[in-house]
């Protein structure tokens, strides 16, 4: 591999994880509150690419196709999302929270299919073009070109990121969660509202997949009903790979899947054909040999 | 409350009643096999859609032979496991024949259950060599075959002066069998192929494989899968800094890939199929298409459209709804369709070509100079 190409895989897989990494933090907050995989977490974020192309083309008119506009779709998804979590949870989750763990997952695979079905029948299936003009200027480093929209993506991630970890390590509301996250009943006794703390969970989980959503749309250019679905399987292999539960964990699992991606299909004498082996085959080798991830930390079964 | 609850039980059954009697009325059952759902749902919308508009054109005329035809839609969702399903419950509800087929893959495991059941059946867009190897005889393709298509991509390269091509693929029959061709007759013409990749569909990124190609020395892409993954392609390649020249597969002849690829779509050379744009006769059609369904026609109405008529026209000179004498009449058609003509060889495949290179112009396909 000559240093050009290092490099630019280097880029690649920067890129892909910071979306990887996005998504597989709202599936790991939720699992940490509620040990829930949350399989309607990928059309989330399907739904938030669509949320956002809406609202980009509705401010477009005024605000042109830049960068204003993006962020515009950005928040706005983020927040319309948001609240769609909390309603899912609301109506899908609650009522079976205490039922056995197998019921809680068929409802998070109904609600899959509920956002999935309901985008195919609003849009027929098409594939919609999420046309900026953010440009493809960017820096030179020898043959490797990077965009500023590639830096400016990599570093909003990293921000809405830390911001995550900062509200769970530092405000009140996060260390509400983490102790929802440790005993549901002993916070109740400590008078914790739970049901409010899940909500909020949901809430944030889902703005941050809304917000990777967007961002991808806006940066390959085009949204489907469909785009979740990889998204979602390949964000909860970033989860596990980190340690599941863990915030830090989601955010290297994401930047590592990434790297791996790229790297594994460059590799001389392998196709790029074997890049999705080189992902979940590091899903089910963490799974088997360390189930708790990178950061995780051993969970005792409740019974 | 409740009463009304009843009364609205009793109307639902009372008309599902009602439709049952209508369909029974009817003498010929058509079965139309497309994906409904997933990746490649508005292809099979557009399928189903250009197919029931030739029925119900025909309906209003009398039918065929004095009966009316009736169709029935099966979802295959473009995967081998539901074609199966589908084409079971195609052959289980009885239909006289069935039309339809988008991916190749999930065609392939069908063709057998057509074929015991000694059904026709139309293939319409699916292409794959592959499928006229396991051909039972039943069955009669609409759209030109891979290697037909490959012989016209391998000289489009030749005309442009492509010496280094990379071939990206999406590891379904239908994309993997057009890379495979191109790749064995590219290199007898003199040329080099010096890149094989393969995607996954569904994927948005593709910088690993466009870093791959970019480094690999090609002066042009051959991308074989489908617009969705071709468009995104495009926009990488061209983002990467690729100059190149870029040159697609019949699979991306959508609307769509031009509205995603942007300005990143100019110049990039197709190899479409007869779409409705590229056909003089078929601007009638094209507003019909639009008024009935409220969408433009897609790259595969106008064919799928021929295809209704075929069967019909095939039914018609058959004179009665027998499977062996429909698919006797079927292989002795002459038929002059919006798409061209439609004659087969002796496996059931078209006569000529009905390939055409074009360029994107404009935010357009205009036919290659």
């Amino acid at each position: 591999m000559t240093f050009d190409l290092v490099v630019q895989q280097l880029a690649n897989g920067l890129i892909v994880g910071s979306f990887y990494a996005l998504i597989a933090l709202g599936y790991s907050m939720v699992f940490g509150v509620i040990k829930l995989l949350n399989f309607a977490h990928g059309d989330i974020y399907m739904t938030g690419a669509f949320v956002g192309l809406v609202v980009f083309s509705a401010v477009g008119v005024w605000l042109g196709n830049g960068w204003l506009a993006v962020v515009c779709a950005l928040l706005a998804s983020m927040l319309v999302v948001g609240l769609l979590g909390v309603i899912i949870e609301r109506f899908a989750y609650r009522p079976v929270r205490n039922a056995p763990r197998l019921s809680i997952l068929i409802t998070a695979l109904g609600a899959s299919m509920v956002l999935n079905g309901g985008a195919l029948a609003l849009t027929g299936g098409r594939h919609f073009a999420f046309n900026t003009d953010l440009g493809y200027s960017g820096i030179d480093i020898s043959a490797v070109h990077i965009t500023y929209t590639q830096m400016i993506l990599v570093a909003s991630a990293l921000i809405l990121m830390g911001g995550m970890q900062t509200f769970i390590s530092r405000t009140m509301y996060g260390k509400a969660m983490r102790a929802v996250s440790i005993d549901m009943g002993a916070s109740r006794l400590m008078g914790i509202d739970v049901d409010r703390v899940i909500a909020l969970t949901f809430f944030m989980g889902s703005a941050l997949a809304a917000g990777g959503g967007v961002m991808a749309g806006a940066y390959y250019g085009s949204v489907h009903f469909f785009m979740g679905f990889i998204m979602g399987l390949k964000a909860f292999t970033a989860a596990v790979i980190g340690g599941i539960g863990s915030v830090p964990g989601a955010m290297l699992g994401g930047l590592l899947l990434g790297l791996l991606e790229s790297f594994g299909s460059s590799l001389p004498f392998v196709g790029s054909e074997w890049r999705d082996v080189f992902v979940f085959g590091a899903l089910i080798l963490f799974l088997v040999f360390k189930p708790t991830g990178i950061l995780g930390r051993s969970v005792v079964e409740r019974v | 409350m409740v009463a009304s609850f009843r009364k609205l039980a009793c109307a639902t059954a009372l008309a599902s009643l009602a439709m049952t009697s209508l369909a029974a009325a009817a003498d010929i059952k058509l079965g139309i096999v497309a994906p409904m759902t997933g990746q490649l749902a508005s292809e099979g919308q557009d399928l189903e859609n250009a197919v029931k508009m030739a029925i119900d054109a025909a309906n209003a005329n009398g039918g065929v032979n004095g009966d009316k035809i009736t169709t029935v839609t099966a979802d295959d969702a473009c995967d081998p496991q539901q074609g199966v399903t589908a084409a079971s419950k195609l052959v289980s509800e009885g239909v006289t024949a069935v039309l339809g087929g988008y991916c190749s893959g999930a065609v392939l495991p069908t063709l057998k259950i057509y074929g015991d059941a000694g059904i026709p059946f139309v293939i319409i867009s699916a292409n794959s060599t592959k499928l006229v190897d396991s051909n039972p005889g039943n069955a009669f393709m609409t759209n030109s075959t891979g290697d037909m298509q490959a012989v016209t991509a391998v000289g489009l390269f030749k005309k442009n002066g492509y010496k280094k091509i990379a071939i990206i693929d999406e590891g379904d029959a239908y994309s993997s069998d057009l890379a495979k061709l191109t790749a064995e007759a590219f290199p007898k013409e003199g040329g080099e192929v010096v890149d094989k990749e393969t995607t996954t569909a569904g994927e948005q990124d593709y910088s690993a494989v466009v870093t791959k190609v970019k480094s690999s020395g090609a002066d042009a892409v051959f991308w074989t899968a489908y617009h969705a993954g071709g468009a995104l392609l495009t926009k990488q390649l061209r983002q990467a800094g690729f100059q190149g020249g870029i040159v697609l597969g019949d699979g991306n002849n959508s609307p769509e890939y031009l509205q995603i690829a942007g300005s990143a779509g100019e110049g990039v050379y197709l190899l479409s199929p007869p779409t409705v744009d590229l056909l003089s006769g078929a601007a009638d059609f094209k507003e019909k298409y639009k008024a009935a369904y409220g969408r433009d026609a897609g790259a595969y109405a106008a064919l799928s459209h021929d295809a209704g008529n075929l069967i019909l026209d095939a039914i018609g000179r058959a004179k009665s709804t027998d499977a062996k004498a429909i698919i006797e009449a079927l292989a002795a058609s002459d038929y002059k369709g919006l798409a061209g003509e439609i004659r087969f060889t002796d496996k059931h495949t078209l006569q000529t070509s009905n390939f055409r290179p074009v360029v994107a112009k404009d935010g357009k396909w205009v036919a290659a100079e």
